[in-house]
């Protein structure tokens, strides 16, 4: 890897972090798990111009260190199982969905993370109670990844950090 | 281009699956039977329209939850995890939104079981 490229990277991971701990300053709402994600700008804008193996470099550190900086390990599971699944996602939907929609990528990015966090925690507590969650995390997620790929289709289209 | 149709109009349908889950969850009638489970075990049953107020403690893993029952009404008054999401969901109003404890795997549920 460049010193170029690893620049850029950590330039990108240290820009979605603070974003990541700003983030923590606003007041919640009182459904739990409910939040903009804008640090995920900087995932779906990394998902588009570096590869895969970069992407997820930026992910795993963002959250791992983001986890440490809010003060929440053990919520650190639910984070990554979420980030895992709209990865994986994100990256079959990086080949069929070009440029101009990455608005949709977003989405379909968000509502994967919220259901891979259900899961996570249906597994984990043992209970299918928390189901009863999901078609709140569902609205939420289409309505945060509505916003956070609108947000990174303007940064896509104004910055290219790769030229 | 037919492709981002499909999507767009998937994205749209699951949106509004959504938002007609999350009414019927918030319209859906609940009893008076609220259930405490904690890692998959129910600790405790409880009807609120009979029971006086109390304090239950439960503990996971050293760490502790208070709950506590006044009025009818049931919300955690105290946990020693960092966040605090539990205490911040208040009293528990309607079936759709438990009060859960993610670190404690602690949640509290109206429940359609009969308790006496």
């Amino acid at each position: 890897m460049s010193a170029k490229k690893l620049t850029q990277l950590s330039l990108l991971t240290a820009i979605a972090l603070i974003i990541f701990v700003i983030e923590l300053r606003i007041p919640d709402i009182r459904i739990p798990g409910v939040k903009l994600g804008l640090a995920n700008i900087v995932t779906v804008y990394a998902m588009y111009n570096y590869s895969p193996k970069e992407t997820f470099m930026i992910l795993s550190v963002r959250i791992l260190l983001g986890s440490v900086f809010g003060g929440n390990v053990s919520a650190i599971i639910y984070s990554m199982s979420g980030a895992l699944l709209c990865f994986c996602g994100m990256l079959i939907l990086r080949r069929i969905i070009d440029k101009k929609y990455i608005w949709l990528c977003s989405i379909i990015g968000a509502v994967l993370h919220n259901t891979g966090q259900i899961l996570t925690a249906v597994i984990m507590m043992k209970t299918t109670a928390v189901f009863s969650y999901f078609p709140f995390l569902i609205v939420a997620g289409c309505i945060a990844g509505a916003f956070t790929g609108m947000c990174a289709q303007i940064l896509i289209s104004r910055i290219n950090l790769t030229k | 281009m037919k492709t981002h149709k499909i999507l767009i109009i998937a994205c749209i349908t699951v949106f509004i699956l959504g938002i007609i889950g999350s009414i019927f969850m918030i319209l859906k009638p609940h009893g008076h039977n609220v259930e405490i489970i904690q890692d998959g075990k129910i600790l405790y049953k409880i009807n609120l329209d009979n029971s006086s107020d109390r304090t239950i403690i439960t503990e996971y893993q050293g760490n502790k939850n208070t709950i506590c029952i006044k009025n009818h009404q049931i919300y955690i008054e105290d946990a020693d995890c960092p966040d605090h999401t539990c205490i911040k969901m208040g009293v528990l109003e309607t079936e759709a939104s438990p009060i859960v404890c993610l670190p404690n795997k602690l949640i509290i549920r109206f429940t359609d079981t009969e308790v006496i």
